[in-house]
């Protein structure tokens, strides 16, 4: 195992344990937690609220689950329902600005709102990755990997919409600044929020045949790594895997993609979803308790640098063995 | 042989009635678990969430009373949560680079009108069949759209648009009153004027309507034109409810649209297609998907519970129908 994930990994397992078992004081007895999640299909927002539902239970609260179905729309829309369920705090995973209408009520309806992967002023606290890490880490790494020069492609479609996106993205843009033989290919691309790899799988075609061999080098996801499952995919198809693919998140599905031989995923930046949701239901234990929150709570990512470190990640994450 | 002729006509009532039977037993089931559910504020919360659905629905039923509530040959509209997504998409993005709300609106009502002038030509004067044809729209709209947003999501925070959402006028939210007010406009077009008698007697049988010197073609372009505009107005409210422009809402927007339009018809004597009905069915498809997540059901759960929402009443309609 690398030394770098072995250190990290240590470290996250001192989080992992930190919260559970130091707080034994911590209680949610008798309180009903609304916990609103953006959708379930992806692994990230699966665990996430996987790890924040488990949590407010083993607290002895009790949830009230809603599931936006990968709408931001409805998303949004369930947390009314929450508002008018009368919970005593709303834990809400990922959504875009839509929601902030919402935040603002419950907040005035006296529920307070805590975050996940989502800041906002009317949030008592937003639990998410170090975003601000992920983001020049992999451009470091992708910069590396195409030998500090060539034609970059990215999918970008929430850097705007999203913080959390703005923070991976533009970080990744700043470390490029310092590589000038790195060309950012204009338009950037635009992945949908529902239906990503299949959606990635066709534009990446529609780039290749744009692109012939040589003219591009890597193509990056900027905030996430579903769409990179579909541009592998068309990467295999179109028998171009000399193109590169970098991207962020590092669920099992896509360290096992960066694990096969030959593998043209060569970077990621996982993270710890069901950490960061039992993370957030944590703090609304410790806001229930009286103690006072820092807006935000970082919890370690884990940096994959290539094939072996991929392996290394799938273990030591607890997905399995690999080898 | 006369004394069955009643009991035939109560049997073929009672399958009509049959879908609002199992809505009934649905909400009953839901307040009975949901504490909330049966409250003022819970009214209030499905009135609003099902505005945008209220408006597509209007729309897509004055389409139906003008082509026909045969599915597949008659009058159907599926192009207008496009041409809703299109309209907020449009004024979203002006909105942006700093355009007056004004201008927006009307360059969003331009574009929205040629969607239902390309629809009543198509199907009018081309000769193509409704569903295909606004299905293609459907997807060459949002393909537009995708365009214009480049498929990312835009925040508005307009005061008139906020206003939408959060204005109330002597304790009622005015989107409520402002949908209230443009389906009053339109039921009073469609069933209290000459021309929305006209409509219904082409929907009602077009041959009949040809005869007696009604220009069945043209009530049926009009109705596609007044269906896009039911999507322009419906655009601001999902700017109101997104507090912006989400990429994706029209998918679940058509579902409902469907779903509330044809359950509509439930609530019709005649189990024909009507605007109030439509609202009604609207109104019931919101309270619905609201009452399930207040118990807690999963969202995959309340959309296979859509989908056989739809079968059933599609088949009981259907059924209903055959009795007549």
């Amino acid at each position: 195992m690398n030394f770098s994930v072995k250190a990290v990994l240590a470290c996250t397992s001192l989080v992992l344990a930190s919260p559970v078992f130091a707080d034994g004081h911590l209680s949610l007895e008798g309180k009903t937690i609304g916990v609103a999640v953006v959708g379930t299909q992806h692994f990230w927002d699966r665990e996430a609220f996987n790890g924040a539902t488990s949590t407010v239970e083993s607290l002895g609260g009790t949830v009230v689950p809603v599931d936006g179905g990968r709408d931001n729309q409805v998303h949004a829309d369930n947390h009314d329902i929450l508002l008018n369920n009368g919970v005593d705090a709303v834990i809400s995973i990922l959504g875009d600005g839509a929601v902030e209408p919402k935040f603002e009520a419950l907040k005035a309806a006296g529920i307070p709102v805590f975050t996940v992967d989502h800041p906002s002023p009317h949030a008592i606290n937003n639990t998410t990755s170090d975003n601000y890490y992920m983001g020049t880490t992999i451009g470091r790494y992708m910069a590396d990997a195409i030998g500090g020069e060539g034609k970059v492609a990215v999918f970008n479609a929430f850097q705007e919409a999203l913080r959390i996106c703005d923070i991976r993205a533009g970080l990744w843009k700043y470390v490029l600044e310092d590589y000038p033989g790195i060309e950012i290919i204009q338009p950037e691309l635009a992945e949908e929020f529902a239906n990503a790899p299949e959606d990635a799988r066709k534009k990446t075609l529609d780039l290749l045949s744009q692109y012939p061999e040589g003219a591009i080098d890597a193509i990056h996801v900027g905030c996430w790594d579903q769409p990179a499952i579909g541009v592998v995919q068309a990467l295999e198809e179109a028998g171009r895997t000399d193109v590169l693919v970098t991207a962020l998140d590092g669920g099992p599905d896509t360290l096992e993609i960066m694990a096969e031989e030959g593998s043209p995923f060569v970077a990621n930046v996982a993270q710890q979803p069901n950490l960061i949701g039992a993370t957030s239901a944590m703090n609304v234990a410790r806001h229930f308790a009286g103690e006072t929150l820092l807006p935000q709570t970082y919890v370690d990512v884990v940096p994959v640098n290539g094939r072996d470190e991929a392996i290394a990640a799938y273990e030591a994450l607890g997905y399995g063995s690999l080898e | 042989m006369r004394g069955e002729v009643p009991s035939v006509l109560k049997i073929t009532d009672l399958v009509g009635y049959l879908p609002l039977v199992i809505f009934g037993l649905v909400l009953t089931y839901i307040s009975l678990h949901a504490p909330n559910f049966l409250t003022l504020q819970s009214l209030e919360l499905i009135v609003m969430q099902s505005l945008p659905v209220v408006l597509v629905c209007a729309g897509l039923a004055v389409v139906v009373m003008a082509g026909g509530d045969d599915v597949v040959s008659g009058g159907i509209d599926l192009s207008i949560p496009a041409t809703a997504v299109l309209s907020a998409g449009i004024t979203a993005q002006m909105l942006t680079s700093g355009m007056p709300l004004a201008l927006c609106a009307v360059v969003a009502l331009a574009a929205c009108i040629v969607v239902g002038l390309s629809n009543a030509v198509l199907i009018t004067k081309i000769g193509m069949t409704p569903l295909l044809t606004t299905l293609a729209m459907f997807v060459a709209v949002v393909g537009v759209n995708n365009v214009i947003t480049v498929s990312r999501r835009i925040n508005v925070d307009h005061s008139w648009i906020v206003a939408l959402r959060a204005q109330e006028i002597a304790g009622i939210p005015a989107g409520i009153l402002l949908v209230a007010l443009i389906v009053a406009i339109l039921f009073f077009a469609a069933h209290r004027t000459g021309w929305g008698l006209n409509l219904q007697a082409a929907g009602g049988s077009r041959d009949a309507a040809e005869i007696s010197g009604i220009d069945a073609n043209r009530l049926v372009a009009q109705s596609f034109v007044v269906a896009a505009f039911t999507g322009f107005l419906c655009g601001f409210f999902l700017l109101a409810r997104g507090s912006g422009s989400s990429p994706g809402v029209q998918d679940n927007l058509m579902l409902e649209m469907v779903l509330a339009t044809f359950l509509g018809a439930a609530f019709s004597p005649r189990r024909v297609v009507t605007l109030w009905g439509a609202v009604l069915g609207a109104l019931l498809v919101a309270a619905i998907s609201i009452g399930f997540k207040s118990i807690g059901v999963n969202v995959f759960w309340t959309g296979l519970i859509k989908g056989s929402l739809i079968v059933v009443v599609v088949a009981f309609s259907a059924l209903a129908q055959r009795g007549r």
